[in-house]
Parts: structure tokens; C-alpha cells; sequence
């Protein structure tokens, strides 16, 4: 079995990756698309920790997949986010006739 | 019998109170409310007679009388209920003899008041009501509570035409000076509740019947309280009677209390309220007796003012100011008598400092009413208060005219009239008590000396109103009946009430048997015909007398006879002295600018403080807000990717914190 430190490396380094585009693009669709990247790193951390909670916690009873049901959630809900994100996104460009993050910033003091 | 309803007797004026009140001008019958407030102020004269005569015969209701809870503090209680003794007699005879006579009169003096009759009457009967209260009651607390009464009461009729300013601001310094005493008053109260109650846990430790105990049970013998405090206690509740019986040093708010209307003078100014704390002194005597310090006090406060007083009256123009003048005078005259009549009880067993006080008090309220409802009558006609605009009115208003000689004559002390009787106990009470402190000798010669001043002051006044020319242009004429009946009546008992020292057993002994429990082994007491014998044959008496015939012949010499040149006499007299007099020996303006620099100069401080430290804390940290506001707002930049990276690196730091810096620092 692949020691579980594998799959953590694994979701930093999409955290990392995810975290780097959200901060750095100037498009949004990017940054959107850096902010999925990063909830798959959390679910990969779910998935993680849920299969191999017998090898963490040796000798407690075989847990239900409760990792795996909330990887599922959590997709379902960054799909809807995207579809929220994307119309927002459409409606900014229909008004600026632009989506760089830069230029969107009239929201301020 | 009849003393069981003595508490109606409050009762009676204080509905008459709320009837004119409360009732529509329509319907307040004649006068707009004065045949109300005479119902009700006859209605309460006839019920004191009834009292008083019950009293006469021996009865009294003391510790006996019903009480009622009022208040009840952890374990004290209040109670209210009423006290009946020969003092509460003498007072309810002035009350209702002056009270009665002065709104009859005022029947005809507020007459063209017009709308403002309805409000006169109804505080001048709130005014009675509470007056009977205060003399009734048989308690501290509820002493206080109607000496509080009167007060506002004096203030509201002081201030009675309160659109003059004048009038406003004599009302409000009547109130502000005699608060001063109160609050001395209550203080003494404070300190017995505290020490009585302390000791006598479930007791009503403000009763007179707890508080006046002699001999073994007394409060000081028992130990409840300490000798010092006890003095302290009896000063601060002389204090009360300071204010409100207009002593040195407060006394400069009764001349001014004359703004208001010549009635209420009379009735409050003259010849119940301001006895409200002789009454208060005598009423206390039973404590006064077992602190000696505060009777040398007592005397002493009043000789001063006595003399004071009377060489302020040589000077003043109105003509009710040396009436208000000679009242402070003749108060501080009964104050004096009862610092000397407490040393007698203590040294002597005898109590005819006590008794020469009241007599004193009860013949003064009757010719000092009498003098001022004369003059009501001369400014009725005349319509100035100032005598050198007077002159020549003997021919127009000869009843006001010679009432007021007899209330002139009864002040100085001239026989067979009330004053001269009370004088000359006053004076030979205080006389006697010089042989155990010879402070009371100084207090005497006080004494004499004022009774020489009063005759003298008393005469100038007489003469520079009735006697003479005309000085100015006015219509006088004589006032109408309802006025000039209660002239007659307060002249008759000027004339006569000086003989009750001489009835039955004697007025000596009626007093005194009010406070007979003070005396251990009384002296034989003369019969009245022993006591005439004594006034008669005494030298003392005669150097009063004397002093008070030259008195009147100066001011003869002077007023009268035509032709003498004023100003021959004022050149004997130091021009700084006049002016002094003329200025009230500058007291009051002592306390204007005492007011004015000291208090308002410290006002000013304040507003100074406030103004800069406080308002200059608030406005600080509204402006440290507004400004930091403005600065800390600019990180609000709207570039979602700087918030995004502040949180990360807020995340970053929280981590940090959490993972090295909280297990390291020993959390």
C-alpha cells in the first residue's frame, strides 16, 4: 500500500498550484478554474485519511466511507459554485466589457 | 377630650387647600376663595381653642398619643402621630389667633390681586395647614418633613408676584439661605437616628418621647450616645433654627422676604414661620439641657443678632424692612432666652428662661402681626414702602395710626402693654443666669442695649409715617372695615396678652410644666402676686424701662418736634458708620460676593474642566476614530486577489502560531 504521506504530498502540491493561480491570474475564468484545483486537493486529503483510518487508528471498528460521501458533496457544491461563478462572470463582462480581476475593483472605500 | 382630634386640626386648612385648588374660579364665592380660607382657618382656630383649653385644664397627649407606621427602615420604624404639650399650645394660639386675623384682613388688602386671589388663597391655607403639622408633631422626621413645608411655602408667597424679579430672586434666596439651615437640621436628625437607633435596635429612635428622657434613662446616661456627639447633634439642630428663624449669620433673607405681599409678612415673616425654629429650640430643650456648650452657643447667637439687627433697623428706609428687621431682633430676644433659660434649668432648677421665651414668642406674634397688618394698611393707602415719601397720615388713617402706636409701645417695652412684661422676663432670666457664666452679662447688656435701639427705631418709624407733613402726593384714606377689625383685635391682645403671666398660677408656671421633668427639685414657685412684687421693685426693670422712654424721646426730639436739624444728629454720627448700617453692616454683600467669587469663581473652574478635560476626552477619541478610520479604510483597495492574499498570509501566521508559537509558550 502507498504510505498516506504520498497522497498528502500529492494534495499540497495541488493546493499549492491552485493557491499560486488564484493569486496570480488576471483572468477570472483562471482563477475559477485555480479555485477547483484547490477544493481537489481537499478531497483527495477526504479520500485519504477516510481509507486508510484503519492503519491510523488500528484496532477501532471499520468506518463507514464517510470521506468519500463528503468528496461527493463537496464535488456537487463546486459544480454549483462554478455555474453561480460563471453567470456572475458573464453578467461582469456584459457591463465592463472585461473579467480581469485588476480592472473589476469599483467594490472598495 | 379634645385632644384626641387634635390631628384634625392640620386637616381642616389643608381641605380648605385643596377646595381652592382644585375648585374653578366660578365657584370660589367671594374674594375668589377668602370665605373659603376663612371657614377654614376659622374652623381650625376654633378646634386649637378647644385644644388649648383642654391643655389649660392639665391634660395633655404626649407619649400616650396613637402612632402610625410610616416607615419602617430594617428594623426601625417611623411613626407619625401628634404631640400636645403647654408649647404646642402657645404655638397653636399664635398660629391660629395671627393665622385667622391676617386672612380676614387679607379680604380686604388682596382685593384688586384680581386672578392671583385663588393662588394666594390656597397657599396661604397650605401654608396654616403646615404649620399646625410642624407644631404638632412627635417627631424629628416629622418635624422635618413640615419645616420643609413651610419653607416652600415661604418661598411660594415670597415669591407671590413672581414676575417682578425682584420678588423672584428675594423668594429664591429665602429658600436657598434657610436650606442651608435645614440641611444643618437634618444632619442632626442623621446623628441621632444613627446613635438612638444603634443602641435601640426595633425602636422608633426619632419619637420625642425616646429622644427626651432625663435623669437614669436619658439617651447620654444609658450610653446610646457619646457626650460630644450629643453636643455636636443639638448645634447642627440649633443650626435649623438659625436659618429659619433668621439668626446671625443668616438672617439677610428675611428683610429681603419683605417683597412679598404685606399679609404673608405678617402671617409668616413676622409671626408664625420664623418662630418655627424658636419652637424648634424650645422643643429640643430636653436635649439642649445636657449639652451645655451648645446653650452658650444658643445665647450667644442670639444676643448678636438681637443687637445686630436692631442697629440695622436704625437705618433702613422701608418701612417694612425695620419691621422685619426689629422681628429678627426680637427672635434673636427669645433665642437668647432660651440659651439663658437651658444654663438656669441646669445650674438654677428653674425654668424662667423657658417660660420668658415663650411669653415672648406668643406677645411678639401678636404685636408684631399687629405691626406689619398696620403697615399693610399705611402701603394699602399710600401705596411706597418708603417712609420718607410718607408723613401727616395720623389725620387720615387715624385706626392704623393708633394701632400701631400700641404695637410701638408693646415693642418697647412700655407698661402696662404685652411687650413689656415679656422684655423684662427676657431680660432678668438672662440677668439671673450671669451668675453662673459671666458670658450672660455680656448677653444682657446686649439685651438693654437692643431694647433702647427698638424703642428708638420703633418711634422714628411711628413718627416719620404718622406725625408731620405730608411729604409727597398721595390719596390716602382710611382702609375698609374688614381690614381695620383685625387691627382692633391683634391691638387688644397687644394690649392684654401681657397679662396672662399673671392668671391662675401664672403663664411662668404653665410653661414650665411642660418641661417639669427637667427640673429635679423645683423651687418654691411664687404665686403671680410675688412675681409682680418682684418685677416691680427690681432695678433691672427700670433700666430697661428707662432706656426705653430716652429711646422714644430721642426719636421724638428728632422725628417730631418741628424745626430740629436732622442733620445736627447725623453729625454726631461717623459718616462710615451710617453707611455701614445703611448697607446692613455689609453681610449681605458679604454673601453676594462670597456668591460671586468664590462660588461662581469655582463654577467657573468647572466649566473650565468640563469644558477642556472632559469634552476634550470625548472629542479625542471621536477624532482618533474619524482618523484612523480614514487611514485603516484605504486597505478596503477592491482587488479581490490582495484580499485573497491577505488571507493566505493571515492563515499562514495563524498556523504558525498555533503549531510553534502555542506549544512553545507553555499554553
Amino acid at each position: 500500500m502507498i504510505p498516506i504521506m504520498y497522497w498528502l504530498i500529492l494534495s499540497l502540491l495541488l493546493f499549492t498550484v491552485g493557491a499560486y493561480g488564484v493569486l496570480s491570474r488576471k483572468n477570472a475564468i483562471v482563477v475559477l478554474m485555480s479555485i477547483e484545483i484547490m477544493l481537489n486537493a481537499a478531497n483527495i486529503n477526504f479520500v485519504a485519511f477516510s481509507s486508510y483510518s484503519s492503519v491510523l487508528h488500528p484496532g477501532s471498528p471499520e468506518p463507514a466511507a464517510l470521506g468519500q460521501v463528503f468528496a461527493l458533496f463537496s464535488i456537487a457544491i463546486a459544480a454549483a459554485e462554478v455555474a453561480v461563478g460563471l453567470a456572475i462572470f458573464l453578467v461582469v463582462y456584459r457591463r465592463y466589457k472585461t473579467i480581469d480581476v485588476d480592472k473589476i475593483n469599483i467594490l472598495r472605500w | 377630650m379634645f385632644l384626641d382630634y387634635g390631628w384634625l386640626i392640620p386637616v381642616i386648612p389643608f381641605a380648605a387647600f385643596l377646595v381652592v385648588s382644585f375648585l374653578p374660579r366660578r365657584y370660589l364665592g367671594w374674594e375668589d376663595g377668602c370665605g373659603i380660607a376663612i371657614a377654614g382657618a376659622g374652623g381650625a382656630f376654633i378646634l386649637s381653642m378647644l385644644v388649648v383649653w383642654d391643655v389649660v385644664n392639665g391634660n395633655i397627649l404626649t407619649t400616650a398619643s396613637p402612632r402610625y407606621t410610616w416607615l419602617v427602615v430594617g428594623s426601625y420604624e417611623i411613626t407619625f402621630g401628634v404631640w400636645i404639650d403647654q408649647l404646642t399650645a402657645v404655638m397653636l394660639v399664635v398660629i391660629s389667633v395671627v393665622g385667622t386675623l391676617v386672612v380676614i384682613y387679607s379680604g380686604g388688602y388682596m382685593h384688586e390681586e384680581g386672578a392671583g386671589r385663588k393662588r394666594y388663597y390656597a397657599e396661604i391655607m397650605l401654608f396654616i395647614s403646615v404649620m399646625y403639622g410642624l407644631v404638632l408633631s412627635d417627631n424629628y422626621l416629622q418635624m422635618f418633613i413640615f419645616w420643609e413645608l413651610v419653607g416652600l411655602c415661604s418661598y411660594l408667597l415670597i415669591g407671590f408676584w413672581y414676575e417682578k424679579p425682584s420678588a423672584a430672586s428675594a423668594a429664591k434666596r429665602a429658600f436657598i439661605v434657610t436650606r442651608v439651615g435645614d440641611i444643618m437640621f437634618m444632619a442632626g436628625i442623621i446623628i441621632l437616628f444613627k446613635y438612638v437607633g444603634q443602641a435601640n435596635p426595633g425602636s422608633d429612635p426619632l419619637h420625642f418621647g425616646t429622644l427626651f428622657q432625663q435623669g437614669a434613662n436619658s439617651i447620654l446616661e444609658q450610653g446610646w450616645i457619646s457626650q460630644n456627639m450629643l453636643t455636636l447633634a443639638t448645634a447642627l439642630i440649633f443650626g435649623g433654627a438659625i436659618g429659619k428663624s433668621a439668626q446671625f449669620p443668616l438672617h439677610e433673607w428675611l428683610p429681603d422676604a419683605m417683597e412679598g405681599p404685606t399679609t404673608v409678612s405678617a402671617l409668616i415673616h413676622a409671626a408664625t414661620m420664623v418662630k418655627a425654629g424658636v419652637y424648634l429650640t424650645a422643643r429640643s430643650f430636653p436635649l439642649l439641657v445636657q449639652t451645655p456648650d451648645t446653650l452658650i452657643f444658643v445665647a450667644a447667637i442670639g444676643g448678636i443678632t438681637a443687637l445686630l439687627a436692631a442697629t440695622t433697623a436704625l437705618a433702613a428706609n422701608d418701612i417694612k424692612r425695620v419691621l422685619a428687621y426689629s422681628t429678627i431682633s426680637q427672635l434673636g430676644y427669645m433665642i437668647l432666652a432660651l440659651g439663658a433659660g437651658g444654663i438656669l434649668v441646669i445650674k438654677a432648677q428653674s425654668t424662667s428662661g423657658y417660660d420668658a421665651a415663650m411669653f415672648h414668642l406668643m406677645n411678639h406674634g401678636f404685636f408684631k402681626a399687629l405691626l406689619f397688618l398696620c403697615a399693610g394698611s399705611v402701603i394699602h393707602a399710600v401705596a411706597t414702602n418708603d417712609m420718607r415719601q410718607m408723613g401727616g397720615l395720623r389725620k387720615v388713617m387715624p385706626i392704623t395710626s393708633i394701632t400701631m402706636l400700641i404695637g410701638s409701645l408693646a415693642i418697647a417695652g412700655i407698661p402696662p402693654l404685652s411687650g413689656f412684661w415679656s422684655k423684662d422676663e427676657v431680660l432678668s432670666a438672662v440677668y439671673s443666669a450671669g451668675r453662673f457664666d459671666w458670658v450672660f452679662f455680656v448677653i444682657w447688656a446686649m439685651g438693654v442695649a437692643t431694647a433702647f435701639l427698638t424703642a428708638f427705631y420703633m418711634f422714628r418709624m411711628w413718627f416719620l409715617t404718622f406725625a408731620g407733613e405730608k411729604r409727597s402726593e398721595y390719596h390716602a384714606h382710611e382702609s375698609p372695615k374688614i381690614m381695620t377689625v383685625p387691627l382692633m383685635l391683634l391691638a387688644a391682645l397687644a394690649l392684654t396678652s401681657g397679662f396672662v403671666l399673671f392668671i391662675g398660677t401664672g403663664f411662668g408656671s404653665f410653661m414650665g410644666s411642660s418641661i417639669e421633668s427637667l427640673i429635679e427639685h423645683a423651687a418654691e414657685a411664687g404665686t403671680p402676686l410675688d412675681l409682680l412684687v418682684e418685677i416691680l421693685t427690681s432695678w433691672l426693670t427700670y433700666v430697661a424701662l428707662g432706656l426705653a422712654t430716652i429711646g422714644i424721646l430721642i426719636a421724638y426730639r428728632i422725628y417730631y418736634m418741628p424745626g430740629f436739624d436732622r442733620a445736627v444728629f447725623a453729625k454726631g454720627v461717623p459718616g462710615w458708620f451710617q453707611r455701614t448700617l445703611e448697607n446692613r453692616w455689609y453681610i449681605s454683600k458679604f454673601y453676594d460676593d462670597f456668591a460671586y467669587n468664590v462660588v461662581y469663581g469655582f463654577s467657573k473652574l468647572a466649566d473650565l474642566f468640563d469644558r477642556y478635560v472632559i469634552d476634550g476626552i470625548v472629542n479625542g477619541f471621536a477624532y482618533l476614530g474619524a482618523n484612523m478610520g480614514a487611514v485603516i479604510r484605504k486597505a478596503q483597495s477592491g482587488n479581490v486577489q490582495r484580499y485573497t492574499s491577505l488571507i493566505v498570509v493571515g492563515i499562514i501566521l495563524l498556523l504558525v502560531f498555533v503549531l510553534y508559537i502555542v506549544p512553545w509558550g507553555g499554553w
